[in-house]
């Protein structure tokens, strides 16, 4: 069975295999076919093998290790990397936080129009249209892709750090005088 | 202030910039020394590229719009605790477009990471696909529409092309000649009879080609008793 798994995901390759499809496909239930998965995981790694197992936008696919990004770039003769732009970045990462979104919400999140970047992330596969808002004029939203997660390597969307952590707090300097007042008030009374 | 203009990604990123440049306070943004800085900006950019500095200057109206109303308050007066800082919403449009910087810098970092290895295209399974394409998933209600549209305009083509059928054009003069030529051929006439057909502009013009020409004396119109026949004569 491990070997039938290992060429299914080779044959599928970067659309990779959800567990529900692996389930199907080998008609076996969810409890084997994690036990498939798993076993072929172990071996790929106690072999020290070039692929491995990776969980990416909610499927199983095969991909190379990280440690030999080094060959493969040898491979390669002009070294331009292709990156996303800070203003493709920001979309997505607005997108991904408010999903689903209209282009007006992220037009008022960023403060510039996003009318083209909109259109050149639908273009790359990374947000697609999901249906209509009952706002007035119903805009279109749009919602991030499993494609999405693949490129930034995350599982699941749970996998997106939490936005808390990156917004500055006001109420964190009261909490700090707070306790700050709380020890004075201690060392007050250890002095005594 | 030499700052790289075309670096910013838009107004908010710019009076981030502004305000951590200057070590401000984000939470008490001294509103008139960064509208300032924000303007001199501003101009400096007009300079350059005008419709570049269209993009920044609805933030510039608000950050005078938020300057003049805190003055307002300041000479009010008014128990501070219960007036709603002008300045709220701006801060927190200002922290939630700081926090996606952050998190597309995460983003940036994720991205690096995942560059470093590698899937393969899916090969290809041609050879087991069967010949019946069918739908593929993902359609939604748009795709519809879409597919009606195109229907429709499909059908709109094969209509026959329009023919426009022309109206013959009554006019007040070419129903006088036809009047004076029935009036010189039977002399006198029941007015009715000069009505011969029962269409709108035909009436009307056959009315006004009848007043004209009693106007002009080319006719005379006679009425023996009331409610009695009307007759059209001819005057020659």
């Amino acid at each position: 069975m491990e070997a039938v798994l290992e060429g299914l995901l080779f044959v599928v390759g970067e659309d990779g295999l959800t567990l529900s499809q692996i389930e199907e496909i080998l008609e076996v239930d969810e409890e084997k076919a994690k036990e498939i998965l798993s076993n072929l995981k172990t071996s790929y790694e106690e072999k020290n093998r070039g692929i491995r197992i990776d969980f990416l936008g909610n499927r199983f696919k095969l991909t190379t290790k990280k440690e030999h990004q080094k060959y493969y770039q040898k491979l390669v003769e002009n070294k331009e990397n292709n990156m996303l732009s800070q203003a493709a970045l920001e979309t997505l990462a607005i997108i991904a936080y408010n999903q689903p979104i209209t282009r007006l919400a992220i037009d008022n999140f960023r403060g510039v129009s996003s009318a083209q970047m909109v259109r050149k992330l639908v273009a790359k596969g990374f947000i697609k249209e999901v249906g209509r808002s009952d706002l007035p004029g119903r805009p279109i939203l749009y919602e991030t892709t499993s494609e999405f997660l693949d490129y930034f390597g995350l599982p699941t969307i749970d996998e997106l750090p939490d936005m808390r952590n990156f917004l500055e707090q006001n109420q964190e300097d009261d909490d700090i005088d707070l306790y700050n007042s709380k020890y004075k008030e201690d060392k007050i009374t250890q002095e005594n | 202030m030499d700052v790289k203009i075309l670096d910013f990604e838009g107004p908010l990123d710019l009076l981030l910039h502004l305000i951590k440049e200057s070590k401000m306070d984000i939470f008490d943004i001294p509103m008139e020394q960064i509208t300032k800085q924000y303007l001199s900006y501003l101009h400096e950019l007009e300079e350059i590229d005008l419709e570049k500095a269209s993009i920044y200057l609805p933030l510039a109206s608000e950050l005078m719009e938020i300057k003049a109303r805190m003055l307002l308050l300041k000479k009010e007066e008014i128990e501070e605790d219960e007036e709603i800082d002008p300045r709220e919403e701006l801060v927190r449009r200002l922290l939630e477009y700081e926090a996606y910087k952050e998190i597309s810098k995460t983003l940036k970092e994720k991205e690096d990471e995942r560059k470093q290895y590698f899937t393969k295209i899916p090969s290809p399974l041609s050879p087991y696909m069967e010949e019946d394409k069918g739908l593929e998933g993902d359609l939604t209600l748009d795709d519809l529409v879409d597919a009606l549209k195109k229907f429709l305009k499909r059908k709109e083509e094969e209509k026959p092309l329009k023919t426009k059928v022309t109206m013959k054009e009554i006019t007040v003069s070419s129903r006088k000649l036809e009047i004076s030529s029935i009036l010189k051929n039977k002399g006198k006439v029941k007015f009715q009879e000069l009505f011969e057909h029962f269409t709108k502009p035909y009436i009307v013009a056959t009315f006004l080609a009848i007043l004209e020409m009693a106007r002009e004396n080319s006719l005379l119109i006679k009425q023996e008793k009331t409610f009695g026949e009307i007759i059209v004569e001819g005057t020659k």
